[in-house]
């Protein structure tokens, strides 16, 4: 095993292999790597998602882009435009915050990810770099990874970042009063008692199952690292994080202002360190996008956050505006109209056929999001998933589905309840339109909308419903969180349809456990079409996301997650 | 003695009142426009107030849609008319089921009965009957309106019936104080008097003798309050607490065209905005026609 | 005088009191908790439990409705036997600490087992030591501490008595232990005693936030109203004069129009029209860190289109009483007396007619209100309308509550003043 700066983003490095102590070394990837090569050699891997498997293996970027025979352009050009100063104004939400483990919005990680950051940085590309790790390294099993900390790095209280803050963040993420996500999401490969610390700049992760997509989950949105000396439970009152900014007001439901720190470790294109900003000012406007729209247009906001909120109004609106520029980005992330197998009627699959027949998947793209996206096909692995494997999109066909409902003893049709959030227009239409399309085959939708909050109290308890998703990068990490049970067989928490199948569960943890990709995309396969034959859900498109803000901010980048970063964009004029 | 006239000589006379004063007549005339459109609106429009058209959304007025189509491609003409539907004549109960009268309508009509219960029992009887009651209505009363609405309808859902239950309660109070003051003023009268004389019991007085008397400014109130009704569904369904989709209540229509205005879409905004204007003029005209001969007449 | 004034400022407060008991029951007897909308879609029941347990949630509807009114902190200092007290930190944060024995400050938290004491000092130093002689013995096996805890609860810990679970601490490392909080009260003084509590929502106290908001919609509606009065009721009276005439019927008609298209369709329009096709003034309300005063262009288009609304209601019915006025027994006896024309108008018809108006303006302050919501939700205002909205659709109880008080006692605050005016305004009434 051997370790290699991560230092593609950085522009200090240039694009060429690491030199230690003047010799040049041999390079020792992990053995996967090897194989990855010969699938890309063969055609069976694209270069992109060879990228992106080789970073998680621990090969920096760019050596991964070199060995995919890409060349590796370093920035300059783009340094010489950096200006230093301004502020940003940014319209969002300004959520109620305590402890960012916690965290289930993705607008208050967009405030606060600069003034906390993360282990690890997926772009928006999929691959994932080191960002307060200086790198990393699994064994051949990936059942132990150790983590090497970028040394010199200061809270913003002073105090330096060391192993001790990594494991007491890892263990709030454990810590059942916390409730943290990030326990859904590492608990089935990772106990509190395999957090091993080697050294005050080393930690080791003794892992019970195999797990690739470790450096990954560690970019998930609620895993900030938090200084151990000082976090109390309240970020708020403790904002101490390694970020470039620090946090001068955070006031729910009103404002978030950041202002930029000195002592920040990385540097900036001009060589100084960054942010390049002097300040983020966050206005919260409520939830009606009008007048956000408006206020962009005039001039008095930069950009629109649009994490929580969707984004297609503005879209819709400003993608001709000259005064600003629109960057879009294709994603996973989706509508799901899911069913609650153990309820009656969608405990019959038929029925759950049936209504799935009745989607006219271009008219609810067309109607609902305007086009922009791509069409679903009823199960939950996107085609921009690395293991995706393409299957034949379902067509609309009312007859069938009315003779599906005969068999299963509705010869009269069906009166169903469809739950949804009125904030979610996008959702409004696409319940609109099924309604209309699933008519001819005897279902009788009744549409119900409620403000937002209500739907979330209420969004795992409906028969009927459509859930927003977020983008996840890895097709794995979705169906491990929504379509399994537990070591009891029942459903997991996050299975909001509760539907649990023996044959697709154990393909799945095959497939968790494969790593060589052409074979996982094999078994993705059966996966999809279990999932599209007898799963619970129902989608009809993913959706594009934009990235929308006035033309003097510079060196945006659209993440399909819609996180922001402020840490490397200026101001131009 | 009661003054009892039979119902074709009271008729008479309230046409005669109307139609002698103008504004009354031009606030007739647009009532019964949207009346007839309700009415008869599978015979006026072409489309269903369903049907969309996935190649068509968020267009102008054109010779296919005389109106434009919403953001599903339904013809705007046609969703006002069964608007216009749900408001004034039909009340959606739920999708198979529903009841005459119009969620505007409906809902007046049953804070007119509970408002008027409370009015004629609190201003007969008085004493402490009428203070508690008063106290109360006076409670809500002080609650705005809109926050009444908001609690009401956040907490029970939104739905037609919820609606109409919502339009009941906040205007309860409104009638009650109304019939409550005329109450009073009538109950000095003779022919009261002479029925209390004679020993008929509390209901009788107050159905027979009291209310047929306080029917004038009753009705008239009555007409502006279906105006009231109809503001206040266009604001629920501006504010997303309406009717549920894709139901064509007016308020809802203009809330979901509002995010296409700044695309270059009005039209969807723009007619149930108009719409609703209208109807709340025509009502408002009636009743002021109206109330102008009946106090000349006076 | 005195004796009605105090009697309606009595019924105020029992409407005041009726209206939150109203409120508080249809919120929160409704179907549904918050857990989920705060913490997120992905929570386990335990931890739903534990959020409802430690915002004072899962106790029955009089204890909270009482606790809302009047406090915790007496409910609460009974349990701990100490005397509780709240100070506010110079960042502008709500502490609660306990006072123990020596005087000295005291919270405590839980680590593992121990039960660690944090006390301010005389000097102000901060002392952290293990408390564990406060241990109580329970009625069964084990023992249990009231205290209070560093998020501002009171709260019943136990040990000894529940299985063990592993708990981690940075200092030793994976322990057992079988200690944990078990019951939770939020600690507050009641709205009584000026505390409308913490937003769940937001999770700042509501009054700060509250106070704010107001200031900002009073902005509004004062400028609305001062533009729109006295335009109104000129505009009102001259029609009134001018009965019949082609200007009255032209100011009738565009009063009339005007009160009956609702707020959100010409509030829009506005935008379309001013702020997007014109591009005369911004269409939207963002006010970052100024004051709304400080920014007036932002606040054109919300007043405008509040006050167009208001303005035709407030000329029809200046015009209406001035037409009745005009035709009275009193004027016509004026022109008798040989007084001109003008005499009489300003003198004695405009006093009379503006009767009318006044006291229903101020009747239809309630109505306004909903106006002010509809106005500010357009245009992002960041008003009080908006937050209620906003706090309607979160059923965020504290906020609702205290939102409703505000506004029921402006409702109710204008009624008396309008009876009190009335009287000034009309001799001839008296009130017993």
């Amino acid at each position: 095993m051997f370790d290699f700066e991560g230092c593609f983003f950085q522009p200090t490095c240039s694009g060429e292999t690491m030199t230690i102590n003047g010799d040049k070394m041999e390079k020792e990837n992990h053995i996967l790597v090897d194989d990855l090569k010969k699938d890309l050699d063969q055609g069976r891997v694209s270069r992109r998602e060879f990228i992106r498997y080789a970073a998680l293996l621990g090969v920096s970027a760019t050596a991964a882009t070199q060995m995919a025979g890409m060349m590796v352009f370093p920035n300059t050009a783009v340094a010489a435009s950096v200006k230093r100063g301004g502020t940003i104004r940014v319209a969002g939400p300004v959520q109620k915050v305590t402890h960012p483990a916690q965290f289930s919005w993705i607008t208050p990680t967009n405030q606060l990810r600069h003034v906390a950051e993360y282990l690890t940085y997926t772009d928006e590309n999929n691959v994932t770099h080191p960002h307060l790790l200086k790198n990393w390294q699994a064994s051949d099993d990936l059942k132990t990874w150790t983590l090497n900390l970028r040394r010199g790095v200061m809270f913003n209280n002073g105090d330096e970042f060391t192993a001790d803050d990594v494991i007491f963040t890892f263990n709030e993420w454990f810590k059942k009063s916390v409730g943290s996500s990030m326990k859904g999401m590492m608990g089935g490969y990772l106990d509190p008692t395999g957090i091993e610390k080697l050294g005050k700049y080393q930690v080791r992760l003794n892992l019970k199952n195999a797990e690739i997509g470790v450096p990954e989950h560690l970019y998930h949105y609620p895993a900030m690292m938090l200084n151990h000396k000082t976090f109390e439970g309240d970020f708020i009152k403790a904002p101490h994080g390694t970020g470039p900014y620090t946090l001068e007001k955070y006031v729910a439901g009103e404002r978030c202002i950041l202002k930029r720190r000195k002592g920040y470790w990385r540097k900036g294109m001009d060589g100084s360190a960054l942010p390049y900003l002097d300040s983020v000012e966050y206005t919260d406007m409520g939830t009606e996008m009008a007048p956000m729209i408006a206020a962009v247009k005039a001039g008095e906001i930069d950009m629109i956050d649009f994490g929580d909120i969707g984004g297609a109004e503005a879209f819709q609106a400003l993608k001709n505006d000259s005064s600003v520029n629109v960057y879009p980005v294709a994603t996973n992330q989706t509508r799901i109209l899911r069913m609650r197998v153990d309820m009656k009627p969608w405990s019959d699959n038929r029925v759950r056929k049936a209504l799935k027949l009745c989607q006219h998947r271009e008219k609810i793209l067309a109607l609902s999001y305007f086009g922009q996206g791509l069409l679903g096909q009823d199960m939950h692995v996107s085609p921009k998933h690395p293991e995706y494997c393409p299957i034949d999109t379902p067509k609309y066909d009312p007859a069938q589905a009315k003779q599906l409902l005969k068999a299963a003893g509705y010869p009269n049709g069906l009166d169903v309840n469809l739950a949804v959030g009125n904030g979610w227009k996008e959702i409004v239409r696409y319940a609109e339109v099924l309604k209309q399309d699933a008519a001819p085959a005897g279902f009788r939708v009744n549409i119900q909308t409620m403000p937002n909050s209500q739907y979330w109290e209420k969004w795992t308890q409906v028969d009927l419903g459509i859930t927003t998703w977020a983008h996840r990068p890895l097709g794995t990490m979705v169906l491990n969180l929504a379509y399994v049970g537990d070591a009891a067989g029942k459903p997991v928490a996050w299975n909001e349809s509760r539907w649990v199948d023996q044959e697709f569960s154990n393909l799945l943890t095959q497939a968790n456990g494969t790593l060589d990709l052409e074979k996982r995309r094999k078994i993705f396969c059966k996966l999809e079409s279990i999932q599209q034959e007898r799963g619970s859900i129902a989608n009809a498109f993913w959706i594009n996301v934009w990235s929308i803000a006035r033309k003097r901010v510079q060196n945006l980048v659209s993440h399909p997650s819609l996180y922001l970063n402020f840490d490397n964009i200026w101001l131009k004029g | 003695m009661a003054e009892k006239t039979p119902l074709t000589a009271q008729l008479k006379k309230g046409l005669v009142v109307l139609f002698a004063s103008k504004t009354a007549v031009v606030g007739l005339v647009i009532v019964l426009f949207w009346l007839g459109v309700a009415l008869f609106a599978p015979l006026v429009t072409d489309y269903g107030p369903l049907e969309q058209d996935w190649k068509a959304p968020n267009q102008g007025p054109s010779w296919e849609h005389p109106l434009g189509t919403d953001e599903l491609g339904r013809d705007l003409w046609s969703r006002l008319a069964y608007g216009a539907r749900i408001v004034l004549v039909i009340l959606p109960v739920n999708e198979t089921f529903w009841l005459p009268g119009g969620t505007a309508v409906i809902g007046v009509l049953v804070s007119l009965i509970l408002g008027a219960a409370l009015g004629l029992v609190a201003g007969y009887r008085g004493g402490w009957t009428d203070e508690i009651i008063m106290r109360l209505l006076d409670a809500m009363m002080s609650i705005p309106i809109i926050l009444l609405y908001l609690i009401i309808v956040t907490a029970i859902g939104a739905s037609a019936v919820n609606v109409v239950l919502a339009i009941a309660i906040v205007g309860t109070p409104g009638v009650a104080r109304l019939v409550r003051s005329l109450t009073l003023d009538i109950k000095t009268r003779d022919f009261v008097r002479a029925a209390e004389t004679r020993g008929e019991d509390m209901i009788y007085i107050l159905i027979r003798e009291i209310l047929p008397n306080a029917k004038g400014p009753i009705i008239i109130d009555a007409m502006l309050r279906v105006g009231y009704a109809i503001f206040a569904m266009g604001t629920l369904g501006f504010l997303g607490l309406g009717l549920p989709p894709p139901s064509p209540d007016w308020g809802s229509m203009v809330a979901k065209g509002r995010e296409f205005i700044l695309s270059g879409s009005p039209w969807a905004a723009l007619w149930p905005s108009l719409a609703i204007a209208s109807l709340v003029v025509g009502l408002n005209l009636l009743a002021d026609g109206l109330r102008e001969e009946l106090s000349r007449y006076q | 005088m005195l004796k009605f004034i105090l009697r309606r400022f009595f019924l105020l407060l029992l409407t005041m009191f009726l209206v939150s008991i109203a409120v508080f029951v249809i919120v929160e007897s409704s179907p549904g908790n918050i857990a989920k909308n705060i913490l997120g879609a992905f929570i386990t029941p335990e931890q739903e439990a534990s959020f409802l347990a430690q915002m004072g949630l899962d106790k029955p509807l009089p204890y909270r409705y009482l606790t809302w009114l009047l406090g915790s902190d007496w409910l609460a200092q009974s349990k701990v036997g100490m005397p509780l007290k709240r100070i506010r930190t110079e960042e502008g944060f709500d502490e609660w600490w306990a006072e123990n024995e020596e005087g000295n400050s005291v919270r405590w938290q839980l680590e593992g087992e121990d039960l660690v004491a944090t006390i301010i000092q005389p000097d102000g130093s901060i002392l952290k030591k293990n408390d564990n002689q406060r241990w109580q013995k329970g009625e069964k096996k084990g023992f249990f501490f009231w205290g209070i805890d560093k998020q501002n609860h009171a709260v019943l810990w136990k040990k000894g008595s529940s299985k063990e679970t592993w708990t981690f601490l940075i200092s030793a490392g994976w322990k057992k232990s079988s200690g944990g909080p078990v019951e939770y009260m939020p600690l507050k003084k009641g709205f009584l005693r000026g505390d409308p509590g913490v937003s769940l929502r937001t999770g700042r106290p509501v009054g700060k936030t509250i106070f704010v908001r107001l200031r900002n919609s009073m902005v509004l509606a004062a400028i609305a109203f001062a533009i729109v009065m006295p335009l109104a009721l000129v505009l009102g009276i001259f029609a009134g004069l001018r009965e019949g005439s082609l200007t009255d019927r032209f100011l009738s008609i565009f009063g009339m129009a005007f009160s009956v298209i609702p707020e959100f369709a010409t509030g829009i329009f506005l935008i379309l029209i001013m702020a997007n096709w014109l591009e005369l003034v911004p269409g939207a309300a963002v006010f970052g860190g100024d004051y709304p005063w400080e920014r007036p262009d932002m606040l054109i288009l919300p007043v405008l289109t509040l006050t167009l609304i208001e303005l035709g209601y407030v000329l029809r019915i200046t015009r209406a009483s001035m037409v009745d006025v005009m035709k009275s027994a009193y004027i016509r006896t004026a022109y008798l007396k040989g007084l001109s024309t003008f005499k009489v108008i300003v003198k004695h018809a405009v006093r009379n007619a503006l009767i009318a108006p006044i006291t229903v303006i101020m009747l239809h302050v309630n109505w306004l209100m909903g106006g002010i919501v509809i106005v500010e939700v357009v245009f992002g205002y960041p008003g009080l309308g908006q937050y209620l909205l906003d706090s309607a659709l979160y059923k965020d109880i504290n906020a609702i509550e205290a939102g409703t008080m505000i506004m029921v006692m402006i409702a109710v605050g204008t009624q008396l003043l309008a009876d009190i005016l009335y009287t000034f305004l009309n001799p001839r009434i008296r009130y017993s």
